[in-house]
């Protein structure tokens, strides 16, 4: 009785000290707390649809994120990694009969090292060289997959697979939870060490192999990491649509990973997750205006970056909240002192 | 009598909101129409539900029991070309938010395959009307109890396609022989894509079958934009005879390419941009003499059924219907009949009634087929008195069909000819 | 998997394909030229990395089918409008979508690609999404060593090769092609200089799209004409860019050639392998550079602080 009550104080002070202070923070919490609790409200199937798709979507620009938004080594390929996901997981779901909860490690495994192999020949390449390199490996893949029609099903993909779970719940349950929490080891990896040697590479590697890391590990370290979600994403959207085809090795794909996450604000995390969760319902609910559907996507990025360069998330946060000047705390904006330092914010 | 009033017009009131809520026509059938909506197969898809929809309505409705109920179309754009997440979205959307009773359409396999599978998902039945893949029936076969919601509305599978091709390369090639006394050379030429594997097989080895010989075969890129190099390839080895298999962009450019080269072949087999009214204009009147395979042509009479819905369609839209059109037919004749039937909306009577049926439509007899094991596959049988399409010929500018003509498709079967049909023209570049 | 696949590709004789590989190389080549070309200027000169340049591509291409075609126009006269309206459209594009968040690096790049998304939009709505053709300038062909060869193409390449080197006059003997040519090696020292460095990109990215525009109008008779036409030149000309070595425009002008026969090869070579030649030019890209990371004749830049 008595340690029950101790819990739920210190829950209460912790929530109240650490998550209430800052908008931001109150939206990731709510952001979860509806996620999950959302089925209570509505169980309408096409709902769920979507947001299962978002999660798996976002769990994609996120591992985009990590690579590209961290390290700075832009990749143009990414679809690379999902298509691989979704192609080994099919394959050993469908020809291995394995079942989903072992095809789609295993198919993160398999775009893992397609990242190594990706990774090497990019180690020496900077920027618009390496963007223009990754844009070409999803190309071949995809010529190699129709060149071997027998093996990978050509343009009909791989059909029949099964999915993780057979109710509506369970599946809505899986996919968010695992968006949830992959996103979430995700932030905690850019908090860690590697995180902020990731955030250092792109800022000057130079330096940074003048402290005497190796920034080569690291690259590749950054590669195989975001392969890996990647490929769980690919995984994932293979076994809940149910079929693993070259869609998910198109050009319009990686290119749709990166609009997302510039558009949500790069090396966030949190940017990109949120701009799928934007973007991808919004280009649902345009459905009632289906000529247009795309122009007004490509319109409404288009406008939202000349305003907001930097991202949509970032120039959100920076007007909900302020850093302090001194011990460079967060704040929210409408404080006139620190919280912690009690500076004065302007 | 004040009160009285008060009381007569509270009555009053309710009487009229309960008639609003309860319309006058009674409930709507639901039919979802899914399909690419911003390309000519969609507009298709489309264009057929409407025409049948109306001239259903127009008659009062279907008679559902004891019922008569009008149908209601929702149009769904799956942009199946372009994003296959977004097809099996609005499958989702049309089952779940606009709650459709019968769904037809469907055109790029990849997509239709999981739509098909969401579709059996809720058990509503979905008509396809432009995958030609044969897997998507074999599903039938093997499972029943769950894809038995499925039925192929248009076009006959792959296997078929290719039949009814080499029936027409049969027919070429008798007419070269009459002719120009010549033997025949045949050159393949398809676009890179899975529905060719199998087709090129095929033709590798039923080509030297019917006497022909077979000179070469060539793969272009389904978009490529200058095929003159294999043209010159083909002129090279000889051949009179291509046998084209193209879905593609590339139909027009080896088209144009060909007639402004004057490659002295004829080119038969499946030209998709060709069965368009647009293919004069796109290859700028080169594309003479060029023959394909369709559905539709103006003036074709497969039975009684045919002339009517092209014309009606004709006029309406001012083009030829191209076979996604057919869930007119689908609709009309698959649907509305067995609804009628059996008297009520329940997918699974509906399913068990449709599946027995042999019914016309506008392209011939529709019956559904068995595979080895015997269980149904809700395939389209192929065959004289059945489904045979058409094969039809640019000449001068006009579409016209020039197959079936005399065509006795084996030796024990009577002889086929439609109303309508002219003969086949070989280029006259080829007589020198 | 039976007979395996490579030995079905390759055919036996290739006696007749040398000419062919001639004239299909050097017509790819120079389209890719020209679209490289411009794409590396304006990347050179205002590091914008255009993704719509293709799109304009398109726009050009689909002017000059509504203007002959619909509006019964001079073809040449039509050409010349299509290029003119195309670097208008250009210059208004950059003077307010991209020069206000040009500092931004990541941001232009997807500006541009929902640009072109817009574009693509735009005339599916116009023209549907059927496919068009242009008849070309110059009808009928010739027959050389036993190929055919149509004299549109002749016309096409003449015309890319006078482009070009009007393009060589102005980068190498004016003074304007100098400031370019100089901002393109180091924008700051240029700057330095007392060039103005963004009139100067603005007068580039005119340029560039007057490129485009141009290829466009050129090129669209030997084309065929769909809204999303503009996807598959973009991956081989971000393959040219990036062989030849960004910012180099001579790099751009090799390595259009380079891919353009490594193109026409694979189609000749492998003839059921037909569309396997983006991958291979692709793979080839990827070979020169992890042998020589700046590409063929890249600038190697010193990272700019």
């Amino acid at each position: 009785m008595v340690p029950a009550g101790l819990y739920l104080k210190r829950f209460y002070t912790i929530v109240r000290n650490e998550v209430l202070v800052l908008p931001s923070r109150i939206i990731v919490a709510l952001f979860f707390l509806a996620l999950l609790g959302m089925p209570l409200v509505t169980r309408n199937p096409y709902l769920i649809r979507i947001v299962i798709l978002t999660s798996i979507f976002a769990i994609l620009a996120a591992s985009w994120d990590l690579l590209s938004g961290f390290t700075g080594q832009m990749n143009f390929g990414h679809a690379l990694f999902f298509g691989m996901g979704a192609y080994t997981s099919a394959m050993l779901n469908v020809h291995l009969h394995i079942s989903p909860w072992g095809s789609v490690p295993l198919g993160a495994l398999a775009a893992v090292l397609t990242g190594l192999i990706v990774g090497i020949p990019c180690l020496r390449l900077k920027h618009t060289y390496l963007a223009l390199t990754t844009m070409a490996f999803p190309i071949i893949l995809m010529g190699i997959v129709f060149a071997l029609p027998d093996f990978t099903g050509g343009e009909l993909g791989i059909s029949g697979l099964q999915r993780l779970s057979n109710s509506l719940l369970g599946n809505y349950y899986i996919h968010v939870v695992a968006m949830l929490a992959l996103c979430t080891i995700m932030w905690k990896i850019t908090d860690s060490n590697t995180g902020i040697i990731f955030h250092a590479i792109r800022e000057d590697e130079l330096a940074v192999k003048a402290s005497g890391i190796n920034t080569t590990r690291y690259k590749l370290l950054a590669f195989c990491l975001s392969g890996f979600f990647a490929g769980l994403a690919g995984g994932l959207y293979a076994h809940y649509m149910r079929i693993a085809g070259p869609s998910t090795l198109e050009v319009s794909m990686s290119f749709t990973v990166v609009i997302w996450a510039v558009f949500g604000g790069m090396a966030t995390i949190y940017g990109p997750v949120a701009a799928v969760f934007i973007l991808f319902p919004m280009l649902e609910l345009v459905r009632f205006w289906p000529e247009y559907r795309t122009m007004i996507f490509a319109v409404v990025v288009l406008l939202i970056l000349l305003y907001m360069p930097e991202g949509l998330i970032p120039w959100a946060r920076d007007k909900m909240e302020k850093e302090c000047p001194r011990c460079k705390i967060r704040n929210v904006a409408t404080r006139k002192t620190c919280r912690v330092c009690t500076a004065l914010l302007d | 009598m004040k009160k009285m009033t008060v009381g007569w017009s509270i009555l009053l009131t309710a009487a009229l909101v309960m008639a609003m809520c309860f319309p006058a026509w009674g409930r709507t059938i639901k039919i979802g129409v899914i399909g690419p909506m911003n390309f000519v197969q969609g507009k298709g898809h489309w264009n057929g539900a409407t025409m049948a929809a109306e001239e259903i309505n127009a008659k009062g409705g279907v008679q559902v029991g004891k019922e008569k109920m009008k149908i209601e179309l929702v149009k769904a754009d799956s942009n199946e070309f372009l994003s296959v997440t977004d097809a099996t979205n609005a499958m989702e959307r049309l089952m779940t938010q606009d709650k459709v009773d019968f769904v037809v359409g469907g055109f790029r396999t990849e997509a239709v395959l999981p739509m098909q599978d969401i579709a059996m998902d809720y058990k509503k039945i979905f008509i396809g009307c432009g995958a030609a893949t044969d897997s998507i029936c074999n599903r039938v076969g093997e499972n029943y109890s769950r894809y038995k919601y499925w039925f192929r509305g248009t076009p006959f599978k792959s296997s078929y396609l290719a039949r009814t091709s080499f029936s027409h390369l049969g027919m070429a090639g008798a007419v070269i022989k009459n002719e120009l006394k010549v033997p025949v050379k045949c050159a393949i030429v398809a676009e890179k894509a899975s529905w060719t594997e199998g087709m090129i097989k095929a033709a590798e080895a039923t080509i030297p079958k019917m006497g022909f010989e077979l000179v070469g075969v060539w793969r272009p890129s389904a978009v490529a934009t200058d095929v003159t190099a294999e043209l010159s390839a083909i002129q090279q080895s000889g051949a009179n005879m291509i046998f084209t298999i193209f879905s593609s962009s590339v139909g027009i450019t080896f088209a144009r390419q060909a007639g402004e080269l004057k490659i002295p072949a004829i080119q038969v087999g499946i030209n998709v941009e060709a069965q368009k009214d647009g293919f004069w204009e796109a290859t700028k009147g080169m594309g003479n003499y060029v023959m394909t395979l369709n559905t539709y042509a103006r003036g074709i009479e497969v039975n009684e059924m045919t002339k009517p819905f092209v014309e009606t369609y004709f006029k309406r839209f001012g083009e030829t219907p191209t076979y996604t059109a057919d869930t007119y037919s689908q609709i009309l004749d698959a649907l509305v009949p067995s609804i009628e039937a059996v008297g009520s909306l329940d997918a699974d009577k509906i399913v068990a009634y449709l599946e027995t049926r042999e019914y016309m439509v506008p392209s011939g007899k529709i019956k559904y087929e068995k595979d080895a094991q015997g269980k149904p596959t809700h395939d389209l049988t192929w065959g004289p008195g059945y489904l045979t399409s058409l094969g039809v010929q640019w000449q001068d500018g006009k579409l016209v069909a020039v197959w079936p003509n005399k065509w006795k498709a084996t030796s024990t079967v009577p002889e086929v000819t439609y109303k309508g049909m002219v003969p086949l023209k070989l280029p006259p570049w080829m007589k020198k | 998997m039976g007979r395996g696949v490579l030995p079905y590709l390759f055919i036996d004789d290739v006696d007749w394909g040398i000419m062919n590989i001639l004239i299909t190389g050097l017509i790819t080549g120079s389209m890719l030229a020209l679209l490289s070309i411009g794409f590396s200027l304006i990347f050179g000169v205002a590091r914008i990395i255009n993704i719509a340049h293709t799109a304009f591509y398109m726009v050009a291409a689909y002017c000059i089918f509504s203007l002959s075609v619909k509006l019964a126009f001079n073809p040449v006269a039509g050409m010349l409008i299509a290029v003119v309206f195309v670097t208008v459209l250009g210059l208004l594009v950059y003077k307010f979508l991209i020069d206000p968040i040009r500092e931004h690096e990541a941001a232009v790049l997807i500006a541009t690609i929902a640009l072109a998304m817009i574009f693509q939009e735009a005339i599916l709505r116009i023209f549907t999404g059927d496919y068009r053709t242009v008849s070309a300038l110059i009808e009928g062909y010739f027959i050389v060593t036993g190929v055919k060869v149509f004299y549109q193409q002749v016309l096409t390449f003449g015309v890319v090769l006078v482009i070009l080197g009007l393009l060589w006059l102005l980068l190498m003997k004016t003074r304007l092609g100098l400031a370019i040519r100089s901002t393109a090696e180091d924008r700051e020292v240029a700057n330095l200089m007392g060039m103005n460095e963004s009139r100067l990109a603005m007068i580039t990215m005119g340029l560039s799209v007057a490129l485009a525009g141009f290829t466009g109008a050129v090129i669209a008779p030997l084309m065929v004409l769909s809204p999303y036409m503009w996807m598959e030149p973009l991956i081989m000309m971000m393959a040219v860019v990036v062989l030849g070595g960004l910012g180099s425009i001579k790099g751009s002008f090799v390595a259009a050639y380079i891919l353009g026969f490594t193109e026409a090869l694979v189609v000749f070579l492998i003839p059921k392998g037909a569309f396997l030649k983006g991958s291979v030019a692709l793979s080839i890209m990827i070979l020169v550079l992890l042998l020589r990371p700046e590409g063929l004749f890249g600038v190697y830049f010193e990272e700019e602080r």
